[in-house]
Order: structure tokens, then C-alpha cells, then sequence
């Protein structure tokens, strides 16, 4: 590769993207994106309430309790009449002191609400009372305490607490997140979503001390941080629809093919398409990172995120057959990738499955919670891998005789995986290669699945760890038969198998980076990347696992040989002889 | 048959063909799962009054109130307490994980108690401990405040009862449902926009000029095609909706606001690919103008989604109503405005 191409050829993108916008284009898009600046102050100033007055109650406004009502969001306030829920006018009926509510989910949900509305109206009126010690007379501090910690004497630093009055109990290490309150020595939870109303102007139970109500109690839910963080994603959406136009466009008409007969290299090409992308993603990375406030390490896990957004969209914008079939891809792009990495992110505070996702690099950034470099790795490493396996696979494909045909998608993905696959050893380098995949695949099994009841979800994740793993690990054999890249011979396959298998199995060992989060601590996590842990011990167990993998890659690719249908049946063997595995290791054994 | 309708068919035969509908298909079950995933988890983080019953958290309860406190704490449902002489040994059994959280309550001489409390940290666990705790010390404060209402100058309210409403009701048809009814109509003037750049890159517009349709009619078969989709998708949610037990109140008129505003959708993508035939710029614009146009409309009176909800849910107002008629007006005209539009682009 060239520096010099590449640069050229980046260049090249830029000018050729820019100048061959109109001038009425360029108006109509400017306009566009003012108006939404224009609109973003109203929005967050009137933010929109899908919820807004779903839940009808029947209340007078002479009534007590019309106040309350009026001032809750989802709830509305319906004239009363006799029959207002019978008649289904309303959820919730109030006659004095009496309710009357449908019985129905509705009009359970609605009573909840009412219920919840009624006493945050009790807690704005006791604020306005006199004698705040009647008012609220409960005040409470909570502290997280880690289990296990041995006191530390009083005094040895700002992170210690002191129980008040309670003189026995000095000194309780409070390691917790809550940065906003450090600078009152004490663990005050001061909630980011709840009511400020509940807590108290002043409290005068202590000096320094601001205690809050049970009210303003919140669970430890960085919801503040991750809407910061959900602004990482958006502009990523935008970049790849622009790049996937891009790399499409070089193919409908045959439009790429001079720069494919120029010097320039296939990696030359690449590169230098994508470079202007990844800056521009890059930049605004940094400036989103600068303007919430998040840092170097924030914008360092988001960018190979962005990679792997602009490798799946190369990827896709190469098979796609017209600009229709990119669209849904780039869809189906974002909404993936968003989800892997918004979803475990949501529980940055409360469990360690969270550190697989980047945007738990930027909560905690967002927040100055210290970043690990154990969970940095883990949550940047199999999503960077992963983009560069999707651009080795994609600038494999990137000649004339894959750019210009079409076909379907799965078969182009074929075609893919087969351009690589010189020599029967490199099926094994391919299944390594997919390793990331499966490591986010997988991951992301784990952080759906661990709110599942474990007697359910380890036996769910067994089955799922069993699927990604022999599909990756076939795949690229099934690609070589199909693609004619191997003769179909029962010698071949079982070649092509145990390369595959070895493969794969001097690949997983990467999944130890787990370790370094304690992921496997978990029931399911331990589930699903147990069978890496093993062998630290024995040879056997540590020759077992490869024994797996390299019989069950011979039954599938002894499957591959012959057609479709023996590719599948043969998958479905290596399958159930994974699961058996497993179960015999994970469930009988561990 | 009418050339328009060949040239829908003809778009349908070609999704139908790339099987894109059906990756279209699968986005909307991945949203969906997604939401559904997110509706458990976060509702058992959130609010754990789902799980309830399964899980009991044991709170140590010392402190001069702890007599007053520790039966408050017992009495909910999902909690039990332990009763300790004096903080140490609370601390003590939390360390040993005899209990799962520990509160030390002071009563002080005005009367007020204070509470300091102690959750482990960093486990799926503390926010169920968080959520109990906060339970049993707003039961106990407003017992406390009950027994301290001669003080008061004003007297709170009762509350309304408690019957263990489904958290995840309104979840389900404030943030799926919209979600649900308003992703096909974008995605299918994202595809119109498509749609009609490919023609005009490929040069095969100009072939179906020659054929004796008119621009209208090819922007009228399009769109036929682009916006009979939508609703047919949201459809299908919602029938599998309510097989899952979330019946929609209003189906019809949510049907017809997808229709409508797939079709103000479709008419600004059709329109914005003859004004930026690259595919590039027609889908910034459409993509930049689509979010214009919803962040606007969140402005209305009633959001598109809030109207959404309010038919999902049974609960509409006249405003409901008027915004759908309003809706349905405006994809008529937006519509026409397009096609009017396309003629002239066109005819150029």
C-alpha cells in the first residue's frame, strides 16, 4: 500500500463529494439541517411525551385531588360523571375520598400512576410547611458498600463515611459512583431523574449534610450519561449512509472501474475511500466528546465502534444489488450495532456485563468514574478485530469480477469468505479470523439472555453459544466447496475440518480477555465462555475443547462437500455434538 | 390494467424478488425483541415491582427507631427485617450476608428520624435492595408524618390504593407502538427516494418515459407501491401485538396515520430524488428532512406519537381526532404537492 495513492485517492472522495453537489442541493440540505438546529432548543425545551394524558381520571376540580392529577404528565383529568368508568370515559374515578377503577390492565397501570402522581404532590405540599422536621420526617443517607472490605480507621481519606450517632460503625469504605456528592464525604444519593422537589432546601440535621427524603431515593440507573452517550450514535448513522452511497456508487455503472485498472492497489482504493469517513467520524466524535463532556478514553472507544458501523456498511454497500437493498442493509446496520452498544451500556452501574459495550466507556467518562483497562480492552477489542475482518473480506472482493455482478446477497457474502481461501490451512486462519464476530455475537447472547431466570437461560445459552460457534467455524468450508475453491472430496473436507477446527480453537483463546472483567463470575457468562476457562489445569481438559471443535468442523464440512441440504445437516450434527458437550462440561462438571 | 398499477407491481415484484421486505421484516422484529428486551430488563432494574415475590431482600434494621422501623420494613410483601441491638452487629450480618442491606435509624429530638442506609455495591442486587428500601422508608415516612400531623399546617393526601399495575403496560404503547407504526413509513420513503435515484443513475427513467407513462404516473405507481407497504407492515404488528395479549384500541385510525404519513414520507423522497438525482445527497436531505418534519410535529399539540399512544391505548381526545383527520389531509395534499412537483421536475 501507498501512503501517497491512499492520501490521493482520500482526497479525491472529498472533492468528488462536495463538488458534485449543486448549488439548489446544497441550498434545499442546508435549509434542512438549520431547520433542525432551529428546532433543537424547542425540543429540548418542550422534549415530547409520547405518554402524554393516556390515562384518564374522573375528578372534580373542587376535588383534592384535581391538583395532583393536573400536574402529572400522563395522567388527564375527564369531567366525573356516575358511569365515567363504567361508561369507559375514564381509567380512575374519584367521589370524595372513594376510588373506582377499571378492571382492566389499563385502568390497573393508570392507578398506579394516580398513586405515584399523589404522592409527589404530597411531597411539593409538605415542602411548603413550617415545621419541615413534621413535613419530612424521615431523612435518609445511603451508602453502597462493597461486601468484604474491611473498615478503614476514620479519617484516612475523603472516601470514607461516618455513620451518624451510630459510634460503633466508622468508617465504611463508599466506593460508589455517585460523583456529584463526593464533596460532601457522604454518600448522598441525589438522583439524576427523580423529583428535585424531595429534596430538602434545609435540613439542619447536620452541618454540611445533605440528606435527602426516601422519596428522592433513586436506584443507581445512569440514565443522564446514557443519553449523552446515545448522541455518539447518531451522527454514525448519517456518516455510513454517506459512505455506503459512496462505495455503491462505484458499482452501479461500472463507475469504478478506472481506478481499479490504475496503479492504485485494492487496499490503496480502500483505504483511501474510507479514510475521509473515519476522520469525519473521528472529528465529530471529539467535538460531541468536548461538548458533553466525556474525554480521550470516551472518544477512543467510540472510534472502533465507528469503524466497525463503516466496515459492516462497506460490506454491505459491496453485496447490495440496488440503492434499495443498501438501505435496508444500512438499517439493519444501525439498528444492530446500536443495540449491541446501547443496551448493555444501560447497565453500566449495576453489572459487569456492561463492559462489553463502548458506551460504557463513555457513561463512565460522562460520569468521571475511573475506566478500567480491563473492561476498556474488552468492550474495544472484539469490536475493533471485527471491523478489520470486515474490511479484509471486503477489499478481498474488490475486483472487477465480484464488483460488477449481481447476486444475491448470501451468495456475494459467499463469494466473500471463498476469496481468500487459497489453501486448505487458511479455512483454519478464517475461522480465527471470525472470532470477533462470534465474541459480540455471543457477548451479546449473554447481555440478553442474563435477565432470564438462570435455570432457563443457561440451557438457551448453550444452544445459542452452539449455533454462532459452528456456524462461524463452517462457514468458511462451506464457502471453499461452493465458492470451488477445494474439490469435493471426503479427503479434502476432513482437512478442511480439523484446519478449521485448529483454527478456531487457537482463536478462542481470545475470549480470555474475558476473564479481565470477571465475566465468567456470572452463571451465564461462565455458561458461555467456560469451555475457554478449562485447561488451565489438565492436558486433558485442555485437549478436550480442541477435540470438539475439530470433530464437530468435520462433520459439518463433510456436510459442506456435497450441497446445500448436507451443509445443513451436517451443521445441525456439529451443533448437537456442541451442545452435548457442553452440557456434559458446564452442567455436569462445573 | 392501469400502467400505474404495473409500475407498483413491478416495484413490489423487485422487493419482493431482493427479498429486501423481508430484511425489512426482520429490523422490525429485531426493534421489537429489542423493546421487549429492554422492557423486562429495565422494568426489573427500574421498577422490580415485577419481580416481587421471587426475590425477598433482608434489611437489618438497628438504631434508637428501629422498633418503629423494623415492622414497616417487615411489611411489605418482598422484604423481611432483622432487628440488631446496635449498628455494629447490623454491619456485622451484612458482612457476613445475613442480610442484604442494613439501615441505622435515629430518632432526634425534633422528631425527625434519620436514616442511613447501606447497600452492596455493584451487583444486579442493589437496585432490588435500592427499590425495597425506598419502599419501606416512604411507607415509614408517611406513617411517621401521620403520627406528626398536629404539627402540620396542611395535610397531605391519602393515597389512592395500590392494586400492582403491570409496569410494562405503558411502556408497550407509549414508546413500541409508535416505534412500530412509524418505522416503515420512513424506511419506505427512504426506499421510494431509492428507488426513483437508481432510475435516473441507471438511465431506465428516461426508458419509462418512452414507454407512454407520464411522470405522474410513474410517481404515481411508486408510491402506490411504497405506501401500501407501510401500513401492511404495521398491520402485521399489530395483529401480532394483540395476539400477545396487547390489543390496540383504535386500530383502524393508527393504520390510516401510518397511510398518511407514509404518504407525506414517500412524496418527500420521491420529490427529494428528481431535485438531488444522487443517491447521496437525496438521502441526506431525506434523511435531515424526515427528523425536521417529526421534531416539528413533536411541537403539536399532539405528537405523532402521542396520538399514536392515545388510539393504541383507548384513550383519545378530539385533539387525537383532529390530528388524525389533519394527518390524513395533509398526505393527501403533501402527496399531491409531490407529484405536482415531479410533472414539472420532470417535464423539464
Amino acid at each position: 500500500m501507498s501512503p501517497r495513492r491512499t492520501l490521493r485517492i482520500a482526497r479525491w472522495e472529498v472533492t468528488r463529494g462536495a463538488g458534485a453537489l449543486d448549488r439548489r442541493t446544497a441550498a434545499v440540505l442546508a435549509v434542512v439541517i438549520l431547520s433542525c438546529a432551529a428546532l433543537a432548543p424547542a425540543l429540548v425545551a418542550s422534549p415530547p411525551a409520547p405518554g402524554e394524558g393516556v390515562y384518564r381520571v374522573s375528578v372534580a376540580e373542587s376535588s383534592p385531588y384535581y391538583a395532583p392529577v393536573a400536574a402529572d404528565d400522563q395522567l388527564r383529568a375527564v369531567p366525573p360523571g356516575s358511569e365515567a368508568v363504567a361508561g369507559g370515559r375514564a381509567e380512575v374515578a374519584v367521589a370524595g375520598s372513594a376510588f373506582r377503577v377499571a378492571d382492566t390492565e389499563k385502568g390497573r397501570a393508570a392507578l398506579a400512576d394516580f398513586r405515584s402522581a399523589v404522592a409527589a404532590y404530597n411531597d411539593r405540599r409538605m415542602a411548603l410547611d413550617d415545621d419541615p422536621a413534621a413535613a419530612f420526617p424521615v431523612t435518609v443517607d445511603l451508602a453502597y458498600v462493597e461486601r468484604g472490605t474491611t473498615p478503614v480507621a476514620d479519617g484516612t481519606g475523603g472516601d470514607t463515611t461516618t455513620v451518624a450517632d451510630g459510634g460503633a460503625t466508622t468508617g465504611m469504605d463508599t466506593t460508589s459512583a455517585d460523583a456529584t456528592t463526593s464533596d460532601t464525604g457522604r454518600e448522598t444519593t441525589t438522583d439524576t431523574a427523580g423529583a428535585p422537589a424531595t429534596t430538602l432546601p434545609d435540613a439542619g440535621s447536620g452541618a454540611g449534610v445533605r440528606p435527602t427524603t426516601p422519596g428522592g431515593l433513586s436506584p443507581p440507573f445512569p440514565l443522564e450519561s446514557l443519553v449523552l452517550a446515545f448522541a455518539f450514535l447518531l451522527p454514525l448513522n448519517v456518516v455510513i449512509q454517506s459512505y455506503g452511497s459512496s462505495v455503491i456508487d462505484e458499482r452501479i455503472g461500472r463507475r469504478g472501474e478506472p481506478l481499479l485498472v490504475s496503479p492504485a492497489s485494492r487496499g490503496d482504493i480502500v483505504a483511501g475511500k474510507t479514510l475521509p469517513y473515519l476522520c469525519g467520524a473521528a472529528a465529530i466524535t471529539a467535538v460531541i466528546a468536548l461538548g458533553v463532556g466525556a474525554g480521550l478514553s470516551a472518544v477512543l472507544a467510540v472510534l472502533p465502534l465507528a469503524g466497525l458501523f463503516l466496515g459492516v456498511t462497506f460490506l454491505g454497500a459491496l453485496f447490495a444489488r440496488s440503492y434499495k437493498e443498501l438501505t435496508f442493509v444500512t438499517v439493519a446496520v444501525s439498528v444492530g450495532l446500536t443495540a449491541y452498544a446501547f443496551v448493555p451500556a444501560v447497565f453500566t452501574e449495576v453489572h459487569p456485563i456492561a463492559a462489553i459495550s463502548p458506551l460504557s466507556v463513555v457513561v463512565r467518562d460522562v460520569r468521571g468514574d475511573p475506566v478500567a483497562l480491563g473492561g476498556f480492552l474488552l468492550s474495544t477489542v472484539p469490536v475493533g478485530t471485527a471491523a478489520a475482518v470486515c474490511y479484509a473480506l471486503g477489499t478481498g472482493v474488490y475486483r472487477e469480477e465480484d464488483l460488477f455482478t449481481q447476486k444475491r446477497l448470501p451468495a456475494k457474502a459467499l463469494d466473500a469468505l471463498a476469496a481468500p481461501l487459497s489453501s486448505v490451512w487458511r479455512v483454519g486462519l478464517w475461522s480465527a479470523l471470525l472470532i470477533p464476530f462470534v465474541l459480540v455475537a455471543e457477548l451479546f447472547s449473554v447481555a440478553v439472555l442474563f435477565v432470564v431466570p438462570g435455570a432457563l437461560a443457561v440451557p438457551a445459552l448453550l444452544a445459542l453459544v452452539a449455533v454462532i460457534e459452528e456456524g462461524a467455524k463452517s462457514l468458511p468450508a462451506y464457502a471453499g466447496f461452493a465458492g470451488g475453491r477445494f474439490e469435493r472430496r471426503d479427503r479434502i473436507a476432513v482437512a478442511v475440518g480439523v484446519a478449521s477446527g485448529v483454527g478456531f480453537f487457537l482463536g478462542e483463546k481470545l475470549l480470555l480477555l474475558t476473564r479481565l472483567v470477571g465475566l465468567p463470575d456470572l452463571t451465564v457468562g461462565r455458561a458461555a465462555f467456560g469451555s475457554a476457562e478449562l485447561g488451565v489445569g489438565s492436558p486433558a481438559l485442555f485437549l478436550a475443547p480442541l477435540a470438539l471443535h475439530v470433530a464437530a468442523a468435520v462433520v459439518a464440512a463433510l456436510g459442506a462437500r456435497r450441497s446445500w441440504g448436507w451443509y445443513a445437516a451436517g451443521l445441525s450434527g456439529a451443533i448437537l455434538l456442541h451442545v452435548a458437550y457442553d452440557y456434559a462440561v458446564v452442567v455436569l462438571l462445573g | 390494467m392501469d400502467s400505474r398499477l404495473v409500475v407498483a407491481r413491478r416495484e413490489l415484484a423487485s422487493l419482493g424478488r431482493e427479498k429486501t421486505i423481508v430484511l425489512a421484516l426482520a429490523i422490525q422484529l429485531f426493534v421489537a425483541a429489542f423493546s421487549s428486551f429492554l422492557v423486562v430488563g429495565l422494568v426489573s432494574l427500574y421498577a422490580p415491582g415485577a419481580t416481587a415475590g421471587a426475590y425477598v431482600v433482608t434489611v437489618g434494621v438497628a438504631g434508637n427507631a428501629s422498633g418503629d422501623l423494623a415492622p414497616v420494613v417487615d411489611a411489605g410483601g418482598a422484604r423481611t427485617a432483622i432487628e440488631y441491638e446496635n449498628p455494629a452487629l447490623a454491619r456485622a450480618a451484612f458482612e457476613e450476608g445475613t442480610v442484604d442491606a442494613y439501615v441505622v435509624a435515629e430518632r432526634a429530638p425534633s422528631g425527625r428520624t434519620h436514616v442511613d442506609a447501606v447497600a452492596p455495591e455493584g451487583s444486579f442486587e442493589t437496585t432490588l435492595v435500592v427499590t425495597q428500601l425506598k419502599d419501606a422508608l416512604t411507607d415509614y415516612e408517611r406513617q411517621r408524618r401521620a403520627e406528626l400531623a398536629d404539627r402540620l399546617d396542611r395535610q397531605p393526601l391519602d393515597l389512592p390504593p395500590e392494586r400492582g399495575g403491570n409496569p410494562y403496560f405503558g411502556f408497550t404503547y407509549t414508546v413500541l407502538v409508535p416505534v412500530l407504526a412509524f418505522l416503515p413509513a420512513f424506511i419506505s420513503g427512504s426506499i421510494a427516494a431509492d428507488s426513483v435515484a437508481e432510475e435516473l443513475d441507471r438511465g431506465t427513467f428516461e426508458l419509462l418515459r418512452v414507454a407512454p407513462l407520464s411522470v405522474a404516473d410513474i410517481v404515481d405507481g411508486k408510491a402506490l407501491a411504497f405506501v401500501a407497504i407501510a401500513p401492511a407492515q404495521a398491520a402485521c404488528w399489530f395483529a401480532f401485538l394483540a395476539l400477545n395479549g396487547t390489543p390496540l384500541g383504535h386500530p383502524v385510525a393508527v393504520l390510516g396515520l401510518v397511510a398518511a404519513v407514509s404518504a407525506v414520507l414517500v412524496g418527500a423522497g420521491i420529490a427529494t430524488a428528481l431535485l438531488a438525482p444522487k443517491r447521496r445527497e437525496a438521502q441526506l436531505v431525506y434523511s435531515f428532512g424526515a427528523l425536521a418534519a417529526f421534531g416539528a410535529a413533536s411541537l403539536l399539540p399532539e405528537s405523532p406519537q402521542n396520538v399514536v399512544a392515545k388510539l393504541a391505548i383507548g384513550s383519545p381526545t378530539t385533539v387525537t381526532w383532529l390530528s388524525v383527520a389533519g394527518a390524513l389531509a395533509l398526505g393527501v395534499a403533501g402527496y399531491a404537492a409531490a407529484r405536482v412537483a415531479a410533472a414539472r421536475a420532470g417535464g423539464a
